[in-house]
């Protein structure tokens, strides 16, 4: 009981810490803009065309997708850690994000024309990291140990990378420099009429995973204690799995690979909520996810100059630290 | 309650082989046989989560081949024969998880599970240990938890894969004693694989004894017979 009126009280607090966050990132940037014109941008009248312009076009887009994204990342690592057991799994461990990635390099830098557009840059990133993400699911099945199993998903997102770079090679300048903008990880990327798409398809996924909140919280007892208390294991694996490729799949498609969110985030949770219960880990990680790159986004904007820093060098910045932590405290 | 009729047990290759035995409930049963004679491999066949290579297995009259998981897990339950614990999960949660045959699709608890939960607690004497972590209890107390969540999930048949194996002589002998108790008072049928003959013997355990090949029923323990 204790527990839950602290986990309450947490979640309290950070949704009302995060608008804040997601009004001070409209705020801040290159050109810094005062609340109020942010608020008649997006509410009133115009005062300014160019800042209503940057607001509406720019940064709203911006805050949004950095809030979906996070969150998005965030529960599709939390599922990772459960299904495999491991809690440094997570969708850039285990080679999802570099599955997602080939796609979209293939769709990129080869022009073939059936993938170039934005919804087929999201099927092709969601193929990418299903694929990827089914075929660490059949090795970990024969795979018990937990070290191997994130040595073999680190390889195999180099072994992906090595024909990322093959393609790389062989495209033209101009996609090129548009792939390798994408793959350092950016928030910018996302228009304003993009923006229903993407809210859907999370919401759509976010919907779904409350449906695997009982075979989640089965699965940390392991899968034959699993099987033993009714969970029908196959079903649920493959249920998990594509909520996870398409969480993690749409981030990618958007916003590049971003990094150690999907790891660092869910272990986080665990820590400030004390609980295992899914239904609530869930909501905690879609706000601390998303309150995380909002964060991001606004130191970024901070100490930017002319040229902004991209979204991984924050995230790798206080996420592999923070793994390194967990490594040396925690046996695996 | 059980019945075994004409089994051969097995993956590929049959382990052993059984005429017609029935199990009643109200007892513990002990399974016990030398390493490698195939207990493992008999309870995962009891708990139908593998087929036996010959014959058939009835729980409560329902061949348990035509039963899908969710029917298996209202009439079975198991107990591991480890649990490390697993950190931020409480003992409660961990005991609630044992109610999932009959809670929703979303697993949430009703008013009925919870007073299950304390039921069981109340008479295995952990209430104390609800609130805790089920990381931060001992081996014994673990071993007890296990045990809870098999009653809580409220089957007819419990199986018990060397329950007292990280448990000190003491404390196996309470652990058997209680078990005894649980059977009787709440009409349960267990099986429980053990290496610890003289336990079984001394509670005069009905015994299931695997040897060459072949699966014996005794009411009574047979401790002679056992160690030739």
């Amino acid at each position: 009981m204790r527990n839950l009126n602290r986990i309450k009280l947490a979640l309290a607090i950070s949704a009302v810490v995060l608008p804040v966050f997601f009004v001070l990132d409209l705020m801040v940037g290159q050109i810094q803009i005062s609340f109020v014109d942010v608020w008649n941008s997006l509410f009133g009248q115009v005062s300014d065309e160019t800042i209503s312009v940057l607001i509406k076009e720019f940064r709203f887009p911006k805050s949004m997708v950095a809030i979906i994204a996070g969150a998005s990342l965030s529960i599709a690592g939390m599922f990772m850690q459960t299904l495999f057991q491991n809690p440094l799994a997570g969708p850039y461990v285990l080679g999802i994000n570099a599955g997602a990635s080939l796609m979209v390099a293939l769709s990129m830098l080869t022009g073939i024309s059936f993938f170039y557009n934005e919804y087929g840059m999201i099927a092709s990133a969601l193929i990418g990291a299903f694929s990827v993400g089914a075929l660490m699911m059949i090795i970990a099945t024969n795979l018990r140990n937990t070290v191997a199993l994130l040595l073999v998903g680190l390889m195999l997102g180099s072994f992906i990378s090595a024909f990322i770079n093959l393609l790389e090679v062989g495209s033209i300048a101009d996609s090129l420099k548009r792939y390798t903008l994408w793959s350092m990880g950016s928030l910018q990327q996302v228009s304003f009429s993009q923006i229903p798409v993407i809210s859907l398809v999370f919401v759509l996924g976010f919907t779904i995973s409350f449906f695997f909140v009982k075979p989640l919280n089965l699965l940390l007892l392991g899968e034959n204690a699993a099987v033993n208390l009714g969970l029908n294991v196959k079903f649920s694996r493959l249920g998990i799995l594509f909520v996870t490729a398409l969480l993690s799949g749409l981030t990618t498609a958007f916003c590049g690979p971003i990094a150690f969110v999907g790891l660092a985030i869910p272990n986080v949770t665990r820590m400030l909520l004390k609980t295992r219960n899914h239904t609530w880990l869930l909501v905690g990680n879609a706000v601390f996810g998303a309150l995380f790159l909002l964060i991001c986004d606004v130191f970024i904007q901070l100490i930017s100059g002319e040229i902004l820093v991209p979204i991984n060098v924050l995230t790798s910045l206080f996420g592999a630290p923070f793994v390194i932590y967990l490594v040396t405290r925690k046996r695996l | 309650m059980i019945s075994l009729e004409n089994i051969a047990i097995g993956y590929k290759e049959v382990l052993f082989s059984a005429e017609n035995i029935e199990l009643s409930k109200g007892k513990v049963y002990a399974l016990v046989g030398r390493n490698g004679v195939g207990k493992s491999t008999f309870l995962k066949t009891l708990s139908g989560n593998l087929v036996p290579l010959k014959g058939q297995i009835k729980v409560s009259g329902q061949n348990l081949v035509n039963l899908n998981n969710s029917e298996k897990s209202k009439l079975i339950a198991v107990v591991e024969s480890k649990f490390d614990g697993i950190s931020f999960l409480s003992v409660k949660d961990y005991l609630g998880l044992g109610r999932s045959p009959y809670t929703d699709i979303f697993g949430r608890l009703e008013n009925s599970d919870l007073e299950k939960i304390q039921e069981v607690a109340e008479v295995l004497k952990i209430k104390h240990l609800l609130e805790k972590d089920t990381v931060e209890i001992s081996d014994g107390e673990r071993q007890l938890v296990m045990i809870a969540r098999a009653l809580v999930q409220d089957t007819d048949l419990i199986l018990l894969d060397e329950p007292s194996a990280f448990l000190d002589f003491i404390n196996r002998e309470l652990l058997l004693k209680s078990l005894v108790e649980i059977a009787e008072k709440y009409d349960k049928c267990m099986i429980l694989s053990s290496h610890d003959i003289d336990a079984c013997s001394r509670f005069s355990l009905p015994m299931l004894f695997i040897h060459n090949k072949q699966l014996i029923y005794s009411e009574k323990f047979d401790l002679e017979r056992v160690k030739s």
